[in-house]
């Protein structure tokens, strides 16, 4: 009845995986978006003509060029226009856009991973193990995302020393992010385990001796993962939309380095002043970033799914 | 059933002096009240005078008992920034959030469950396509930039609704409502979208999800080759079956309506509890911020009961893991 | 000929008091407190200024003005000052203004739970001589004692103790926290704290009305975009501030005027004159450079402030040479030079200094008090790295700042310095004196500057009567904080106000928004 995933998806790459998604076009067309943007983001500081966080680069006086016109004092030209600190905001999208995957990816794996451990473990084991756990959930789902970047940035200040302070923000951002996520994870998991756990594939599993290890990894886990998997996709856009939130609350990335969920927090700003171009491009971006993963997701569930083909 | 009310009463009470202590162990991180409470003019000893009435000058745990034993006696401190009992403003502010919540929170579960499960019936259907992908977007936005784009699109450009606040309110004993004055009905329409949209969207794809799940096990075949109404398998069935994550995720979004309407609330200046806590972080009114927790955790708690409970009465498998747990 | 008449008539009859006038304003921060002696804030004081009055009050071009005496002269050689006080005036409840509401509202106001107090520090007692006259003994002869209590407002002693609210309350609050009873234009009918605030005119009101507002709300709105759709979609008559940048779009817009002005707080840059070494970045634990008046005044030459003003200000602003504005008393002509932006020069002096390399530091800076305030010191950052120094940011929201500023946890800082009495005594006696917890002096001096003959002369400009001998001697600390750079002045900032263009109003330097100046049309 069962198979683990790793079965799953050789079996899925071997058949129809390849074909199934040739046969979608929203799939190629969002994958493509995807593998561009990523590596746009990885191969950032070759592709931009500016590095827009080292300040000697910088010239306050071309500051608010509008696209693909000559600034009026400076005479440089930008092909998406510049900020306002005189920033290309081409390459500060494709250096946002790096930190934003970092960020979205690191804190997305990481809630995963201890969501689901912990799921599985209440569902599966019960009794304290299940309270315990489930209360701490209950204390991490009062605190808002925003209090946990600033309880965590306090403490963080606190006890890193002052070189490391720089790349300490968006480490801060990764725990914050993960932190208010893992709750989602564990919930449905461990709701769905509960389901699982009753089936008679687990019984009789648990009748001929194997380990609740090896139960709740082999036979368990397979089972709760679609859901587990749409929560994954929206998560991982909405971690990168997150770190865009948290930035207008005042705990994001840092804006000497923004992420492009700052560049747009920085953008909106300027809706009201006439310079579309610094707010425009970064929520373009991200939306493509965060529809084209969305969408990939979406079809890759269904993908997975062998009772859905 | 009753003893297992009880131990989950008795385990919510631990949870909520957990929440209270971490609280107060990450005030003195969000800044320093003194700097607010005083000018510019003001001398080292008035600060420190000031840390001395105010109890910050005492030991965090000090603190903390001197905080629990008052607001067990319903007393939770006065507000720096206010100068007046919390107790008050927080009754003051519930009811605008709560409306709006009530408001954002229908249109996501009922937009949720109606496009999940026609996107679900109607799989490779042009318009299941074009709503799956248009929710999409709204989910691929930050909400603060939504909230501003519609404040820009509907009050700035074309003028039909309220740029921010409540409108008009009518009060009802301690109770104000917006529901009862066109122009409270207006103001809240761009607000309760801003903050449901995202829960819509994610109702919308997990109903969906399960939908299809379902719809490929057995007995809804049985159900179907039984020669039941389409409508019936659909809705008797299989919608049914699909409650438990449904039910989970929704109890989930519900409290974070309430919880994360923080930043709608900033963008919209609703005057409601989110805003409330914003302001007592940029004023580092403790008191102000450990009440809302407090009131934050105490509906999690709720609702957390709530979710268990309802499971109790969708799911009958779980009736007997649950009888053999509490045993 | 009778038509123009008519016309006129009926401008005349609409023009004051016959039309009701509704206003609506919004601004960032709500007054914390309707007390007026308990927090010594400009949201505080300039909300309060509708409500409240003082003795003396400031015109629409800062002058001072009579407002509850009605004349005041010295007494004797600089012993003190005597007021005559108006009569016929009074209170939102109807009770009757006298001196016996001025010596309550003294001991009120200096009183040890006042946030006020050192307004009267220069104060040795207050003597009634009789109900419409009062005098006021200074410790030391004081020149600029009028000018100094323009925020000082007068509570009716009737009220407030019947009201338990004899003295103020920061920390518990008490009825005079959510009530006013002043004698000002405007009484206080409704108050929601942090939501909305209600003012209506003051029918028994002694000055001659010229405005025609029959009501006005008043609420604060956090959001920057939100408050200027507001203003843009009319849901509100007037927001302060409007964000900088989005100045010039709303003056373009015919349905909301931009008026703008200069504020009078001086933007600086301040280091860390005590510390030994640098505490921030690779170069920790190094000898600290700022020390070096010559570094100092590299920093100086290498920031380019008409660049700032140019972008980030978008012309708005002026650039500073010293620690307060033109528009103040006492403001140095002399030295109204700043600077020359020369990345050459700075280069020089960083070379001459003994740093041909450069180093590396920290620079803090708040994000959410003075306008634009991050985008100006990640400004600076990049125009330092053109000059060799490498500054690494540390922006943070105002209220872990101060505290973070207090604990010396910097190697530059930005600052922003409103003098409260509008006289360059005021930034000496706060940012320029040797920090002396005891005599109240340099206490927001956080990089602990300490220069001799400026210690020397403040007492002395302090009781100096005489303005040319006074001025030469403000003149002197001027040009030795200039040399010695003990900050870098970079601007003042500006006043942006956005109003409906159906709306007159006078905008007053010290950004206090007078309610009774205000004309819907």
């Amino acid at each position: 009845m069962s198979t683990s995933i790793g079965l799953r998806l050789r079996n899925a790459l071997d058949s129809d995986f390849a074909y199934l998604f040739l046969r979608s076009p929203v799939a190629v067309l969002s994958a493509f978006v995807v593998i561009v943007l990523v590596l746009a983001a990885i191969f950032a500081p070759l592709i931009s003509p500016q590095d827009p966080f080292n300040p000697i680069e910088l010239n306050l006086m071309n500051g608010f060029t509008p696209p693909g016109t000559p600034n009026a004092f400076t005479g440089e030209s930008f092909w998406l226009g510049t900020d306002d600190q005189g920033r290309d905001v081409f390459s500060t999208i494709l250096h946002g856009m790096r930190i934003s995957l970092f960020v979205g990816v690191s804190a997305v794996s990481f809630a995963l991973l201890l969501g689901v451990t912990l799921g599985l473990l209440a569902g599966y084991v019960g009794g304290w193990t299940d309270t315990i756990i489930m209360r701490v959930a209950d204390v991490q789902l009062t605190f808002p995302a925003i209090l946990v970047a600033m309880l965590i940035f306090g403490i963080a200040k606190g006890i890193t020393p002052v070189e490391y302070r720089d790349q300490m923000a968006i480490w801060v951002l990764i725990l914050a992010i993960g932190l208010s996520d893992w709750v989602q994870f564990a919930r449905v998991v461990r709701g769905a385990t509960l389901v699982e756990k009753g089936r008679e594939y687990v019984q009789a599993a648990q009748l001929i001796g194997r380990r609740p290890g090896a139960i709740m990894l082999r036979h368990i886990l397979p089972n709760v993962l679609s859901p587990v998997l749409v929560i994954a996709t929206i998560s991982l856009a909405l971690a990168i939309i997150a770190e865009a939130t948290l930035s207008f609350l005042g705990v994001g990335a840092p804006p000497t380095q923004p992420s492009l969920g700052t560049l747009i927090r920085i953008g909106q700003g300027f809706l009201f002043s006439g310079e579309w171009w610094i707010l425009l491009f970064p929520s373009l971006t991200l939306l493509a970033l965060a529809l084209s993963v969305n969408l990939l997701g979406d079809w890759l569930r269904d993908a997975l799914n062998p009772r859905l083909k | 059933m009753l003893a297992y009310i009880l131990r989950r009463a008795a385990q919510s009470v631990l949870v909520l002096l957990v929440v209270g202590l971490i609280a107060f162990s990450m005030f003195r991180f969000i800044g320093d009240p003194i700097d607010n409470m005083l000018g510019q003019e003001a001398q080292q000893e008035d600060i420190d005078r000031l840390r001395t009435e105010l109890g910050l000058d005492a030991p965090l745990l000090v603190q903390y008992v001197r905080f629990l034993s008052s607001a067990v006696q319903g007393d939770f401190g006065v507000s720096y920034g206010q100068g007046r009992p919390v107790a008050d403003i927080l009754a003051e502010r519930a009811p605008a959030t709560l409306e709006l919540a009530l408001v954002s929170g229908t249109l996501a579960i009922s937009f949720g469950i109606v496009f999940g499960v026609f996107t679900a019936i109607r799989r490779n259907g042009f318009a299941a396509q074009a709503i799956m992908s248009l929710s999409l977007i709204g989910v691929s936005l930050p909400t603060f930039l939504i909230g501003i784009l519609l404040i820009y699109v509907f009050s700035v450009e074309l003028g039909w609704l309220p740029s921010f606040g409540r409108g008009e309110t009518v009060e009802l004993g301690w109770w104000t409502t917006g529901f009862a004055t066109r122009s409270g009905l207006l103001a809240l329409i761009l607000p309760s979208i801003t903050l449901g949209l995202y829960q819509m969207t994610l109702i919308m794809r997990l109903v969906r999800s399960e939908m299809l799940e379902v719809l490929r096990q057995d007995y809804i075949r049985f159900a179907r080759a039984r020669g039941l109404r389409t409508r019936t398998v659909y809705f008797r069935h299989a919608l049914v079956n699909t409650l438990v994550p449904v039910t989970t995720v929704i109890g989930l979004q519900l409290g974070s309506i309430i919880a994360f309407g923080i930043v709608t609330e900033t963008v919209f200046q609703w005057p409601g509890l989110g805003l409330l806590f914003v302001n007592a972080i940029q004023f580092v009114d403790i008191p102000v911020m450990a009440a809302y927790l407090m009131l934050i955790s105490v509906m999690f708690v709720l609702i957390n009961l709530f979710v268990d409970v309802l499971y109790f009465f969708i799911d009958p498998r779980l009736r007997v893991d649950r009888s053999e747990a509490s045993a | 000929m009778r038509q123009i008449g008519m016309a006129t008539a009926l401008c005349a009859l609409m023009g004051t008091h016959a039309v009701a006038e509704e206003f609506k304003w919004a601004g960032t921060t709500d007054p914390q407190t309707l007390d007026p002696h308990a927090v010594n804030s400009a949201p505080v004081l300039g909300f309060l200024n509708n409500v409240y009055e003082g003795l003396v009050r400031r015109g629409k071009d800062m002058t001072i003005e009579p407002a509850l005496a009605t004349s005041w002269e010295p007494i004797g050689e600089g012993e003190g000052w005597r007021f005559k006080l108006r009569e016929g005036v009074t209170f939102h409840d109807g009770a009757a203004f006298d001196a016996e509401d001025v010596q309550f509202s003294y001991e009120r106001a200096s009183g040890e739970a006042a946030d006020t107090r050192s307004w009267f520090s220069p104060v040795a007692s207050l003597e009634v001589v009789d109900p419409y006259t009062i005098d006021i003994k200074t410790n030391a002869p004081n020149p600029i004692f009028p000018d100094s209590i323009a925020n000082w407002m007068i509570v009716d002693k009737g009220w407030a103790e019947a009201n338990a609210a004899a003295t103020p309350n920061k920390e518990e609050g008490n009825f005079a926290t959510l009530n006013a009873n002043g004698t000002g234009a405007f009484k206080v009918t409704a108050r929601e704290p942090g939501l909305r605030t209600v003012l209506e005119p003051h029918d028994g009101w002694w000055g001659e009305a010229e405005h025609n507002i029959t009501r006005a709300e008043f609420t604060p709105i956090q959001n920057p975009a939100t408050a200027v759709a507001a203003l843009l979609s009319g849901d509100v008559d007037f927001i302060n501030p409007v964000p900088i940048q989005d100045a010039a779009r709303l003056a373009s817009n015919p349905d909301v005027n931009v008026i703008q002005g200069i504020e009078a707080r001086v933007i600086m840059l301040g280091f860390g004159h005590e510390a030994a070494e640098l505490k921030y970045t690779g170069d920790a634990g190094k000898p600290n450079p700022f020390q070096d008046a010559k570094v100092r005044q590299a920093v100086a030459h290498a920031v380019n402030v008409p660049a700032i003003l140019q972008t980030i200000m978008r012309g708005n602003a002026e650039p500073a040479s010293q620690l307060v504005s033109p528009a103040m008393r006492g403001y140095s002509e002399a030295n109204a030079a700043r600077p020359a932006y020369d990345v050459e020069a700075a280069k020089a002096l960083l070379a001459e200094a003994g740093y041909p390399d450069g180093f590396s530091f920290g620079l803090k800076c708040p994000n959410n008090r003075y306008l634009n305030d991050e985008a100006v010191c990640q400004g600076v950052v990049s125009m330092l790295a053109q000059a060799g120094i490498t500054a690494e940011l540390d922006a943070m929201p105002v209220q872990n700042y101060w505290p973070e500023l207090r604990e010396d946890n910097f190697d530059m800082y930005l600052l922003g310095w409103s003098p409260g009495t509008f006289d360059a005594e005021h930034p000496l006696r706060f940012l320029a004196s040797t920090p002396n917890a005891e005599k109240k002096l340099g206490s927001w001096n956080f990089g602990g500057y300490s220069n001799a003959r400026i210690d020397e002369m403040l007492p002395i400009i302090q009781s100096e009567i005489d303005d040319t001998k006074r001025q030469a001697m403000l003149d002197e600390a001027a040009e030795i904080l200039q040399d010695e750079m003990a900050y870098v002045p970079l601007y003042v900032q500006p006043l942006v106000w956005g109003v409906r263009s159906n709306v007159e109003m006078t905008q007053r330097p010290d950004n206090f928004f007078i309610l009774r100046w205000v004309t819907v049309n």
